[in-house]
């Protein structure tokens, strides 16, 4: 660690008083608790904690948990750079509005923003229940699955995430490709409920209504930052609107993408008030991981609750391995930065 | 002719940014658009090369109508202020872009890229990224980058105006020696008159979204059109007057109203009256350090200053003092009518 001249200038009773005070604010508000939770998980042994996260309701809603993420990513990832584009780049009537608008999920109680669909598309709702046949499941695995190839060959090309392989083009096509053939050839999501609100639809459409600004708000001043200047360099010499997107638009925003990608996650992952309303709570079928914490926290006896911690602690790990794969980020471009420079060097 | 701009006018909502402009740049030529900033020459380079499009009017490139064209099919280079290189990519992908974007192949966009590199003299910084360059390396990488792809035109918006004197000086002789050897049709967009006389063929100078003049830079300066083009190419001091029997009269401000110019250097300075009109007056201030001798009077009959300018030679020969009485003699005077109303650079 190294500090500036000024700081390490600043006297002591300055200086330790404010060390101390951050130390112990992030450990009395993050650390002790976080600790707590596995401390409490693995109070009956191992064996019970493992126990709770192999039952089959746990694995469930897991799986349901991450599907939900996902497609919210998905969607909001498409919807982020499509508004900010909107919002950084061109002047049109309304823009003000639209601009507070996408705050609105920040500023709507999550139980509210439940409601809404559970009054859209309810039984006696507004709209009421849609069917989605097997066909229109499996082309939905298919684009979800092909975007999430497409994320992964970017990320690969972008940060240098695998530095080895996956470089040329084909690899990045034949990523691509696969994951879209895998969706439709074995459905991995549960898109296959006729109904949208007490089924899955419903809590990925809540999932992604309470995430939808995390994406442009970060997208937003990244993309007035840069300018447009850029993007007509790229226009003057050649390049396509989808060349230029590719080449330019997309690396120049990439950190702002990604810190919006993590931060939706983050939350994606941890909705309990919005889900909890269109859910319906059934287990092992609309059950997310904060719900069925929730549920086994409200039952009795102490290997209910062990078990309520032990998941915790589960939903905690997800979150540690969204930090760590930010920092590997980070640390994997830094590196690069540093190869490319000692390259020069030589 | 390469460019045929015609009768174009763009309106930014009220704002008419330019009105009825026809303009035409023969091939091979460096044509400067100068004038104020909000004079619309931006604008209509952006025009031209089709980052905006023109309400009415018309271009061509090459004899072709370019009013369809996108961007980029028109295969033209464009330098911006910022530069605008492309941050994450280093210097050798930036420059071989355009041929990236046409799907050229990878051993003859690296040789393209070595010649350009070559042709800008910055030989060795390739896989430097460009915030790792100064300000005059990156606008020479720029205009790599804008003549990769053998562009027909070259628009360059205020190549030097980020860059600081002396780079900007180099910078200057450097583009106009490139210039000679490849001979690509250029037009650069500058608010400093000394660049536009020095680099280029011909000078379009505007102002409020109107042509003013178009000439060689002898022309325009030498023989300004009005009153603005005399003002903005160069300092001037100012006469008000009449005229009388084809004759000019100074002082008296009522009919037949005219203005008269005077370049600082056109000026005579005298220890006794000598021709006609030859005024009394005052010196307040002299500045010797520099190649010419700078010179501030008061004159003795209606109390305005005139700025003067002598050579180092004649002013060691007049021995001037702050404070002395002298004479001043106008050597050449240029009379317009109307007095164009003041304007902002």
């Amino acid at each position: 660690m190294e500090f500036n001249k000024s700081v390490r200038e600043d006297p002591w009773y300055l200086r330790v008083p404010l060390i101390l005070f951050s130390v112990l604010f992030i450990g009395i508000m993050v650390i002790g608790p976080m600790v707590n939770v596995f401390a409490q998980g693995l109070e009956l042994g191992l064996g019970v904690a493992f126990a709770a996260m192999a039952h089959p309701h746990a694995l469930h809603a897991l799986r349901l948990t991450l599907t939900a993420a996902v497609i919210a990513i998905v969607l909001n990832v498409t919807f982020g750079i499509a508004v900010a584009w909107a919002i950084a780049r061109f002047r049109f009537r309304g823009k003000a509005v639209l601009t507070s608008l996408i705050d609105l999920p920040f500023s709507v109680s999550p139980v509210i923003a439940g409601l809404i669909f559970v009054l859209l598309f309810g039984a006696y709702g507004f709209i009421g229940p849609l069917e989605l046949s097997p066909v229109a499941q499996r082309i939905g695995n298919t684009i979800i699955l092909g975007f999430v190839g497409l994320v992964l060959a970017w990320l690969n090309s972008e940060f240098n995430l695998l530095s080895f392989a996956f470089r040329p083009r084909w690899a990045r096509l034949i990523l691509v490709l696969g994951f879209a053939g895998l969706g439709c050839i074995q459905p991995v999501t549960d898109l296959d409920r006729i109904q949208i609100v007490f089924a899955v639809p419903g809590i990925v459409l809540a999932t992604a209504f309470v995430t939808f600004p995390f994406v442009a708000r970060e997208l937003i001043p990244v993309m007035e930052a840069i300018g447009p200047e850029e993007e007509e360099a790229a226009r003057t010499l050649g390049a396509s609107g989808w060349q230029m997107f590719w080449y330019v638009t997309l690396p120049n925003m990439k950190w702002g993408l990604l810190y919006g990608v993590l931060l939706c996650n983050a939350r994606a992952i941890g909705e309990f008030g919005a889900v909890n309303v269109v859910s319906g709570k059934l287990a092992g079928r609309t059950d997310t991981l904060p719900i069925y914490i929730e549920k086994l926290y409200q039952g009795f006896g102490a290997v209910q609750t062990a078990s309520a911690f032990a998941i915790s602690s589960l939903l905690c790990c997800l979150a540690l391995l969204t930090l760590v794969f930010k920092t590997y980020l980070e640390w994997k471009n830094r590196q690069y930065l540093q190869e490319q420079v000692k390259k020069e060097a030589s | 002719m390469s460019i045929v701009v015609k009768d174009v006018v763009k309106r930014f909502g009220n704002h008419l940014a330019l009105n009825q402009v026809s303009v035409e740049v023969p091939s091979g030529a460096l044509v400067a658009l100068l004038g104020p900033s909000g004079s619309g020459k931006t604008t209509l380079l952006r025009i031209i090369a089709g980052l905006e499009t023109a309400d009415e009017g018309s271009v061509h490139l090459h004899e072709e109508d370019a009013g369809d064209l996108d961007v980029r099919d028109r295969n033209i280079g464009f330098v911006f202020q910022h530069y605008a290189l492309f941050r994450h990519m280093n210097v050798a992908d930036n420059i071989g872009f355009a041929l990236k974007m046409r799907g050229r192949p990878k051993k003859e966009i690296s040789d393209r890229v070595n010649e350009l590199l070559r042709l800008i003299q910055l030989d060795d910084v390739g896989s430097r990224l460009p915030s790792q360059l100064s300000g005059g390396q990156r606008q020479r990488v720029a205009l790599a980058r804008a003549l990769a792809a053998r562009p027909r035109v070259l628009l360059l918006d205020e190549p030097f105006g980020a860059l600081d004197a002396k780079v900007r000086k180099e910078l200057r002789d450097w583009l106009r020696r490139l210039h000679s050897e490849i001979h690509v049709t250029s037009v650069f967009v500058t608010h400093d008159q000394e660049e536009a006389l020095e680099l280029a063929d011909r000078i379009v100078v505007m102002s409020q979204g109107r042509i003013e003049q178009i000439g060689t830079p002898d022309e325009v300066y030498h023989h300004p059109a009005n009153a603005f083009v005399m003002k903005f190419l160069g300092q001037v001091n100012l006469f008000h007057g009449r005229v009388e029997d084809g004759e000019v009269v100074l002082g008296a401000n009522d009919k037949d109203a005219v203005v008269g110019y005077v370049r600082p250097h056109q000026f005579e300075i005298t220890r006794h009256p000598i021709g006609k009109p030859s005024w009394p007056a005052l010196v307040v201030y002299v500045n010797a350090a520099g190649v010419q001798v700078r010179i501030e009077l008061r004159l003795t009959d209606d109390d305005r200053s005139l700025e003067v300018i002598v050579s180092q030679d004649a002013f060691r020969e007049l021995a001037l003092k702050t404070g002395e009485a002298v004479f001043v003699r106008p050597k050449e005077m240029k009379v317009f009518r109307d007095d164009v109303a003041d304007y902002a650079i």
